[in-house]
């Protein structure tokens, strides 16, 4: 993907600290992302990777440290500005988080439909301009998320976090409990999406495979921080002792 | 000597705990009041719960006040004839279901019913991520999910009491007529004067208070459920029961303030 360095910042993080009571979850965080660029955060499970994810769209509030979105500090924001600002990003929960009550097509134009009212035929022909980019048949518009299958689900919310081009697209564990094939579909689905819109992409996966076509850039969340920051390129030929064993533990072929 | 300093311990953590729930509570009822008069207003949000709140719940209140009202007038007849005081039952069926059955009866069923409900759904949603999703996609949770359930509560509960309690004093009329021999005109000559305005006041207060208890109640436990399945079975409990302690708490309150 785009690895032009004179592109500007958009997620910059300085001195991040998120405790929940005593217990330090993150500390010393710091990373920024460029304009176009794809950054998969990798880790082991609770090593607070996803309290990373939600102290950047706002769920949280960090302890301390600096989150600024295209230049714009988002700590202590006010909450209508940040607000303003995180609808600029586009956001793929763990499982989905597809909202049962809704129908598929309405669950993908929400954001939307939120920020501007728009008619249910026009609704609609958006909902399907968007599952058509991404290989879903238009069957399923009228379908509820628990009569899709979990690929399906999983597509549909990255179908609900590209609707209205969003700026930042964030996706949390996309290939989880998928199998490889569709995985691999999942992975070029976010590809394609990343390119077409222009967005810039961070992604939260275990899965090294997907870590290898997706990313421009690789973080390791270890010990409470950054324990490792390069390429793709760069971390299957480190010779850094602890990505090494967690890439190990992760998928040994690897490095066979 | 341990033993004593873990048990003393234990209850200092639970004490604390509770009391931070009860902190928690009031914050999260401040915070839900005011997303009420906050425009956008989600009507169509608003008019699915009316409809489920009010109308799906008629048949269990109302089966429940007509048999309760039965059950009044017969208990009333046994107890008063001893007094010869029968011609009294129609004044204490109507009291009883108009100061008190009719609207407990009422909270209770729909807590019951609407309190788990609710209370499932909203923990369903916490625990599988749709209200943090709810939050990036440009809506606040409690404007979208809370609001709607607080003011169709608080509106539907006076109806449906209005409607247990017109069941409740029926159920009374029909034993008394059809098994306990009472003159038909006489029932409800009796019942129509004894009716007063402030009953119906007291009512509607009390419909209403529990309204708000109900949605609250649940909206609360749900919207802090966590750890999975069995955090939604904690939260659909938890609201049943403290909704329905907190519904006899303010029955007596009410009750008091108006003829205390």
């Amino acid at each position: 993907m785009n690895k032009n360095k004179t592109k500007k910042t958009i997620l910059d993080i300085k001195n991040l600290k998120k405790t929940f009571g005593n217990n330090v979850i993150l500390e010393n965080i710091n990373f920024n992302l460029l304009e176009g660029e794809s950054l998969a955060i990798i880790g082991a499970s609770g090593s607070g990777k996803s309290v990373l994810l939600k102290n950047i769209i706002g769920l949280l509030d960090p302890d301390s440290g600096s989150i600024k979105i295209n230049s714009t500090e988002m700590v202590n924001l006010p909450r209508r500005d940040k607000e303003n600002i995180l609808l600029q990003l586009g956001i793929t929960f763990q499982h989905g988080a597809l909202f049962d009550s809704l129908r598929i097509w309405e669950n993908i134009i929400f954001k939307v439909q939120n920020q501007q009212k728009i008619s249910k035929v026009n609704g609609r022909k958006l909902a399907l301009s968007i599952i058509e980019r991404l290989s879903l048949k238009p069957e399923i518009l009228d379908l509820f998320p628990s009569e899709i299958s979990g690929g399906m689900q999983k597509r549909v919310a990255i179908a609900r976090a590209i609707c209205g081009n969003p700026k930042i697209l964030l996706f949390d564990e996309p290939t989880s409990g998928l199998d490889p094939v569709t995985g691999s579909v999942i992975d070029k689905l976010i590809t394609s999406a990343v390119n077409t819109i222009g967005a810039t992409a961070i992604t939260i996966t275990h899965d090294m495979a997907s870590v290898s076509r997706i990313a421009d850039k690789v973080i390791l969340i270890d010990n409470k921080t950054v324990a490792w920051s390069g390429t793709p390129k760069e971390m299957m030929t480190s010779n850094n002792l602890r990505i090494k064993e967690f890439i190990k533990t992760i998928n040994p072929k690897l490095f066979a | 000597m341990k033993i004593i300093i873990n048990i003393v311990g234990s209850i200092g953590h639970k004490s604390l705990k509770f009391i931070a729930h009860i902190g928690n509570f009031f914050l999260f009822c401040l915070s839900a009041i005011s997303w009420i008069f906050r425009p956008p207003w989600y009507f169509k949000k608003i008019i699915f719960q009316v409809v489920d709140i009010g109308y799906f719940s008629l048949p269990v209140v109302g089966l429940t006040t007509f048999f309760s009202g039965m059950v009044l007038a017969l208990q009333t007849y046994n107890g008063f004839t001893e007094f010869n005081s029968e011609s009294t039952v129609a004044r204490v069926v109507l009291t009883s279901i108009t100061r008190e059955l009719g609207p407990v009866l009422t909270g209770l069923m729909v807590a019951g019913r609407i309190g788990a409900k609710m209370a499932a759904e909203i923990a369903t949603m916490r625990v599988t991520e749709q209200i943090d999703a709810l939050s990036t996609l440009g809506t606040r949770p409690m404007q979208y999910l809370i609001a709607p359930k607080i003011i169709a509560s608080v509106l539907c509960l006076p109806f449906l009491v209005f409607i247990g309690n017109t069941i409740g004093i029926l159920g009374g009329y029909t034993i008394a007529i059809f098994k306990l021999d009472f003159n038909p005109n006489l029932y409800l000559y009796a019942t129509i004067d004894n009716l007063q305005w402030i009953d119906l006041v007291q009512g509607s207060v009390k419909a209403a208070t529990f309204g708000l208890i109900i949605s609250m109640v649940s909206c609360y436990f749900g919207f802090y459920a966590s750890k999975g399945a069995e955090g939604v079975g904690y939260a659909t409990t938890a609201s049943v029961v403290v909704s329905s302690v907190m519904i006899l708490t303010s029955t007596y309150i009410i009750t008091a303030l108006f003829f205390g």
